[in-house]
């Protein structure tokens, strides 16, 4: 079975966040843009985080593209309608719970100022006791960003899938990339569901997505699979209007509006993306649930109700690839190492912005796919 | 416990398997380990025997068959495995490590070879308000009867299948009034039902003892059979029951306790989350793990025994415990073809009426899916049938994704509940066969784990100041 009649202009691969974003943003402006996602629309990394919508925190090549991507999250009513009520945005907090994290975080809040970053800034511990009312500890100080929330990660991203769809996109779910090659200046792509022809691809394949560059004879990227992991405890009384993270500890913190609480925060378990899977390994949380019930005794009784994680793909520097690939007409958007969520819209509109053929609003530098060519 | 200790033998459940597995394991100089959830030893079947025995004149009631069960107890006190009850196993790792909780404190240890033998779970029926305070399922009524010899005069029986019939049974004898008996079984039999009646024939006394167990019912309890449409109502609490009788006419019963019962399914939620492969069984309406005579699963130095690997009851349960222990002694040495058939040929006698009675109790789609949208299928989640059908009506191929679309099965049940029903729910509205339609992806913790308990296996270092 062939498809060769429909030429696409361009052909997004992977339906996560950033290609759901990408596919948008591109749709949007009137361009022919199909979709094709090899299982179905955020069901891996994108679909199943743990939602935090933060600037905090961000490595500070990243900042720009952070602060990009809020501009649109705080507008998001505008682009996905109905579907951005699943953002709540609260404030960010992180603070430090020794001397390290203290010194960590000062140091961090005074490169920020010299850098002219002006979101996040350190606060003090009588500032975060008002803010945190039931915190049970005193804290040594922390960084605070206001306006830094969280969001039901598979809401958002079907939200940007529908929004995509309703400027235009086509989008194909259970449709795996056989082989992408090119020939005539035209990409083939080969899936069990037909072959798809496309002038540029983007290639937002998460943890598939260095496969996908093998295949299209671009870049090596050494990305590595790994599988994030999260729990979610009973429903409890609120008690924390913040999303919380803890200074050189790995522990991320919130409460749904249900009252149930969300920790997690990098720990990671193994993963294999060629057949799908997963892991999950309870006893590796064991540390940042009890930083969680050392900061909020209630937590300590709460019962966990279940631990799930997400294939994610990881760089070496945990910085992501975004950019033009060697290949004429491949983009690359991926590698974002478990902080891409928030950076998804920005990611969409900078891609975008490339396939176009216009200069993106910020520098995506840090960011080019040969920096890891000697 | 010091942790991280090491064993030849793990074992997860003390029930008719788990016992003669650590029996037969440690006549052969195994180590063994018992871990098992209750405050003792006997699993479902022989709760509570060794407290009941010494009053086995006053709770006659429960059955020869419950007090067969004290010679294995006694053995496995005897033998010089560990146990450790009310041990609640949250997770097992590929690599045998297993990770428990035990009086407010997690542990682990780890284990050369492991057994499940986690033993049956009752099949939810979920009938218009079968979530109602005073209705509970039958196997829950008869653990009441093993632990306290408690019960409700007056409770009214909805369902069908073995258990059911025990249980009313052992309820008339121990004295309590049995206010209706509401036999949900179909009443046509097929062709198939006397083709599997044959080799039945094998486990004659059983089926006899059924038979007994039913005329008894008939005789002493208001009895309707072939019973269509049973609904609970009350406001805050069970009040009274209505069905239809096999002549169509409209009944309804005063109660304030209903017992359910639509036979057991193999309690997979810890053989699925430790990945074992499993496969659906047509028959019994369930997941099986996949295993051989052994009891080896799809992992190896796993195995799994007794109901827990498929439902065939407690003899059968003490067989294969015994043949798993034999196949983890000789591990190294494959065991020739003939000693496989023979215990096959072995076990045969246990499960000869096995298709018979499956095929008898097979549970009609009419209690297994609701037939009213406002019914409660997901408890956890408070979601009715409508709420499902419509998030499946979005383009739902599997439990999982239907997860994202209405939460259905996201609950400290993890799917216990409404897993099999969901599953059917999907394959009708996609006409495909349930097997294609899969299963929840179960994860740990498959027991309740509080968050303090996890964060007891961290280092206590991790925080110094």
């Amino acid at each position: 079975m062939t498809m060769s009649s429909q030429s696409n202009k361009v052909v997004v691969i992977g339906g996560g966040i950033q290609g759901c974003a990408t596919a948008f943003f591109l749709a949007k402006r009137g361009q022919n843009v199909t979709l094709i996602e090899k299982d179905r629309i955020g069901r891996h990394a994108s679909g199943v985080n743990a939602g935090g919508v933060r600037r905090l925190g961000r490595d500070i090549l990243e900042i720009p593209l952070s602060l990009a991507a809020m501009d649109i999250w705080q507008n998001l009513y505008q682009e996905i309608g109905e579907y951005a009520e699943d953002f709540h945005p609260c404030f960010y907090l992180k603070v430090a719970v020794d001397e390290a994290g203290r010194e960590l975080g000062l140091m961090r809040a005074t490169n920020l100022r010299e850098a002219g970053f002006k979101h996040e800034v350190w606060v003090e511990d009588d500032v975060i006791q008002t803010r945190l009312p039931h915190l049970s500890t005193p804290t040594h100080g922390g960084l605070i960003v206001e306006g830094d929330g969280w969001a039901t990660p598979w809401r958002i991203v079907q939200g940007f899938a529908n929004a995509a769809k309703k400027n235009g996109a086509k989008i194909i779910e259970d449709c795996y990339v056989k082989s992408l090659t090119q020939s005539q200046g035209l990409w083939q792509i080969q899936t069990p569901k037909g072959i798809y022809e496309a002038e540029t691809v983007v290639n937002c394949a998460g943890a598939w997505a260095a496969d996908i560059a093998r295949s299209a004879d671009d870049y090596i990227f050494p990305l590595e699979s790994f599988a994030p992991m999260l729990v979610v405890t009973e429903r409890r009384p609120k008690i924390l209007p913040a999303v919380m993270g803890v200074l050189s500890h790995t522990l991320s913190l919130k409460q749904l509006k249900t009252g149930q609480f969300v920790i997690g925060g990098g720990v990671r378990s193994k993963a294999n993306h060629l057949i799908n899977k997963s892991d999950v390994d309870l006893p590796k949380l064991s540390s940042s649930m009890k930083l969680a019930s050392k900061l909020f005794p209630e937590i300590e009784n709460a019962q966990v109700i279940r631990c799930w994680s997400g294939i994610e793909g990881y760089m070496p520097d945990e910085l992501p690839i975004i950019g033009r690939g060697r290949q004429h007409g491949l983009f690359h958007g991926f590698g974002f190492s478990a902080h891409g969520f928030q950076l998804g819209p920005g990611v969409g509109e900078a891609l975008a912005d490339l396939v176009m053929g216009q200069q993106p609003r910020i520098s995506l530098e840090a960011f080019r796919p040969n920096r890891f060519m000697s | 416990m010091s942790s991280n200790q090491h064993f030849d033998l793990a074992i997860i459940g003390a029930g008719p398997a788990g016992m003669s597995a650590a029996v037969e394991a440690s006549k052969n100089n195994l180590k063994v380990l018992v871990l098992d959830d209750q405050p003792a030893v006997g699993g479902q079947v022989y709760r509570q025997i060794d407290r009941n025995y010494p009053k086995n004149k006053e709770l006659f009631f429960l059955g020869e068959d419950y007090w067969l069960g004290k010679k294995l107890v006694d053995d496995f006190k005897h033998s010089s495995t560990e146990l450790l009850s009310e041990s609640r196993v949250w997770q097992i790792t590929q690599d045998k490590h297993i990770f428990f909780s035990r009086k407010g404190l997690a542990h682990q240890v780890q284990a050369d070879y492991i057994l499940i033998s986690t033993g049956a779970t009752e099949r939810p029926m979920p009938i218009p308000g079968w979530t109602l305070p005073g209705v509970m399922s039958v196997g829950g009524a008869q653990t009441l009867l093993k632990s306290n010899n408690s019960g409700a005069d007056g409770a009214v029986f909805a369902g069908s299948g073995p258990l059911f019939y025990l249980t009313i049974w052992q309820y008339l004898n121990a004295g309590f009034k049995v206010g209706a008996v509401i036999d949900t079984a179909p009443g046509r039999l097929s062709w198939s039902h006397f083709l599997w009646a044959l080799p039945a024939l094998l486990q004659l006394s059983l089926l006899l003892r059924g038979l007994r167990w039913k005329s008894h019912i008939r005789k002493n309890t208001k009895y309707f059979s072939e019973v269509r449409s049973v609904s609970i109502s009350g406001q805050s609490a069970a009040k009274s029951v209505s069905f239809i009788d096999k002549y169509g006419e409209k009944k309804k019963l005063n109660t304030s306790h209903v017992f359910l019962h639509q036979g057991v399914v193999p309690n997979v939620n810890l053989t699925m989350a430790t990945g074992l492969k499993h496969y659906w069984c047509p028959r019994q309406l369930c997941w099986h793990p996949e295993t051989n005579i052994y009891g080896e699963s799809s992992l190896e130095g796993i195995f799994v025994a007794g109901d827990g690997s498929g439902i065939a009851g407690a003899s059968a349960a003490i067989l294969a415990g015994k043949t798993a222990a034999k196949r983890i002694v000789q591990y190294s040495r494959r065991p020739p073809i003939f000693i496989t058939w023979l215990s096959k040929l072995k076990r045969y006698k246990h499960v000869a009426a096995r298709p018979f009675l499956d095929n008898l109790f097979r549970p009609p789609k009419e209690w297994r899916v609701p037939l009213e949208d406002e019914t409660i299928v997901c408890r956890c989640e408070g979601l009715k049938k409508t709420d499902i059908s419509s998030a499946i009506s979005l383009g739902v191929t599997g439990p999982n994704q239907l997860k994202s679309f209405c939460r259905a099965g996201m609950g400290r049940c993890q799917g216990r509940m409404c897993g099999l029903t969901i599953q059917q729910m999907i394959a009708d509205n996609n006409n495909l066969p349930e097997k294609d339609i899969g299963y929840f992806r179960l994860r740990p913790p498959i027991r309740p784990l509080t968050v303090g308990e996890l964060a007891s296996l961290a280092d206590d270092n991790v925080l110094a100041k």
